[in-house]
């Protein structure tokens, strides 16, 4: 998928959000208001006392969906990285990082790396958000670094267990993932975009995770990975419903969007 | 209340029609099930090497389509492969999950839920729990039971009965679903073979997004609609509710 496929798609998208004026977004807003309830306290109430602005007064949509996708899946049969169940194949990585060669990695420490590494780029994603100057809602921004925060910790739980199964943990945003998405990181405009991105990296870590239970030699890293990867789907669920999306789309949990295990660490 | 309606109407429309083409066609997903499993028994163990193997077989096996959604046939392995005791939690599972059916029938019938849009929720999320139920039933073979939990209803009778407005009801949908997601947490900790670690996988993240959404329309508290990690506090105790 070409990035003018996607902004024509984005347009698309634009098209209908407009047309429906983000009926979620600002009709769920209203369900939680009452009259006199401020646009604040709506927000307030969804995101647990963060906001000071309405959450769900968001422009529209100028970011198209599918963009980690194009970027991490791949139809290339050739990929090198060992899929998990379920997955898509993975990215040759752009880049080797020093540390563990992966020969020497058993399989956990490999999931792992490459949990943190999927962890380190969602904080830099929002971090990114953060500071873009694109992110105007304040309600979008206290999210932001709640979600942030979570994925600080997800990074660490991973870091750790990487360290306890014998392998290096991975500490940086994982660079064939962040090299696959920098043009569109450049292309953001706006805040919509920045919420899709989001929505993105969100969904993809989630089955990243999912795809990852029952690979581990370690059972207990089962229960890690999905204690991560519900509250993965959790905050896509939000982002989703904020543009506007189903925040549930689908009856079980999925796996097209998942990042197969060494992919970029 | 008018407007609520719209919003919620706006969360579950986008996915009934899948929904409902995936239960029509879940009676014959799961014989096709059934057959590939037959097929695959011979493979089935819980050795570290054939775990790899599975593994490498889950990259090119055929697909199911259980209700909704393509799964790898590997997903469905443990009927063959796990032993009692993942075969009993499965069935444990599918109660739950029937139990939850029960109670969104429940609160739909109460007479407190008058949003359309709520009820039409509470039809998705329901549908998504018969789905659970079948997936779980499929995986625990000759133990599932196909009945629900009836402990766990008992204990959820009460908390139906002395509701009084629709955020009750959702709230008690709302605890509800976070009792579910943390009890595949908890399952995930027991669970040995690689087919039912990722079906109940699939299913904990779903049954938290119904939490969030439920959660939002009625305002829950950030530290239990988005906790930094999904925790067992509050699972269903198979012990304390027993499945039969």
């Amino acid at each position: 998928m070409n990035h003018d496929h996607i902004r024509r798609e984005a347009r698309a998208i634009e098209a209908d959000h407009r047309a429906s004026m983000n009926p979620f977004a600002n009709a769920l807003s209203r369900f939680l208001d009452n009259e006199s309830r401020r646009a604040d306290d709506t927000a307030a109430a969804v995101l647990g006392g963060l906001s000071r602005r309405s959450l769900f007064r968001i422009g529209g949509v100028t970011v198209a969906g599918g963009a980690l996708l194009a970027a991490c899946g791949s139809d290339d049969d050739s990929s090198g990285a060992t899929a998990p169940s379920g997955t898509v194949g993975g990215t040759t990585p752009a880049t080797q990082p020093s540390g563990t060669a992966e020969e020497d990695m058993t399989d956990d420490v490999i999931i792992l790396r490459t949990a943190s590494s999927i962890e380190e780029l969602a904080v830099a994603a929002y971090q990114l958000a953060i500071d873009s100057g694109l992110v105007t809602t304040a309600a979008v921004g206290d999210a932001a670094k709640l979600f942030q925060s979570h994925h600080m910790e997800h990074s660490q739980l991973f870091q750790a267990a990487t360290k306890k199964a014998g392998g290096k943990p991975f500490t940086e945003a994982n660079p064939a993932v962040l090299a696959a998405l920098q043009p569109t990181i450049d292309a953001l405009q706006d805040e919509a975009g920045v919420l899709m991105l989001a929505l993105e990296l969100e969904n993809a870590a989630a089955q990243t995770y999912q795809s990852n239970v029952g690979m581990v030699l370690d059972l207990s890293l089962n229960k890690a990975l999905m204690s991560v990867g519900g509250v993965e789907a959790r905050h896509a669920a939000v982002l989703a419903g904020v543009l506007a999306m189903d925040p549930v789309p689908r009856s079980f949990g999925g796996a097209d969007k998942a990042i197969a295990a060494g992919t970029g660490v | 209340m008018e407007i609520s309606e719209q919003s919620l109407r706006a969360l579950v429309d986008a996915t009934d029609e899948q929904h409902r083409a995936g239960m029509a066609s879940l009676r014959s997903d799961i014989g096709e099930l059934h057959s590939e499993m037959r097929r695959l028994r011979p493979i089935l163990s819980r050795t570290t090497a054939q775990r790899r193997m599975l593994r490498r077989a889950a990259g090119t096996a055929s697909l199911v389509t259980i209700g909704s959604q393509v799964l790898p046939v590997s997903s469905f392995l443990p009927r063959a492969a796990a032993a009692g005791g993942d075969a009993g939690i499965a069935a444990f599972a599918e109660s739950v999950e029937l139990t939850a059916v029960a109670a969104y029938d429940a609160a739909a019938k109460s007479g407190l839920v008058t949003t359309k849009a709520v009820l039409d929720a509470a039809v998705k999320f329901s549908g998504h729990h018969t789905e659970h139920a079948a997936a779980f039933g499929a995986a625990a073979g000759d133990a599932a039971t196909g009945k629900l939990n009836q402990a766990l209803l008992d204990a959820l009778v009460p908390g139906l009965t002395a509701a009084k407005s629709e955020n009750d009801v959702l709230k008690l949908a709302y605890d509800l679903e976070n009792a579910a997601a943390a009890t595949y947490l908890f399952a995930l900790g027991a669970l040995e073979s690689v087919g039912a670690l990722q079906l109940t996988a699939s299913i904990l993240p779903v049954e938290a997004q119904h939490a969030v959404v439920l959660g939002q329309v009625f305002g829950a508290d950030a530290a239990t609609l988005l906790p930094p990690f999904e925790t067992e506090t509050t699972f269903v105790d198979p012990t304390k509710f027993p499945v039969g």
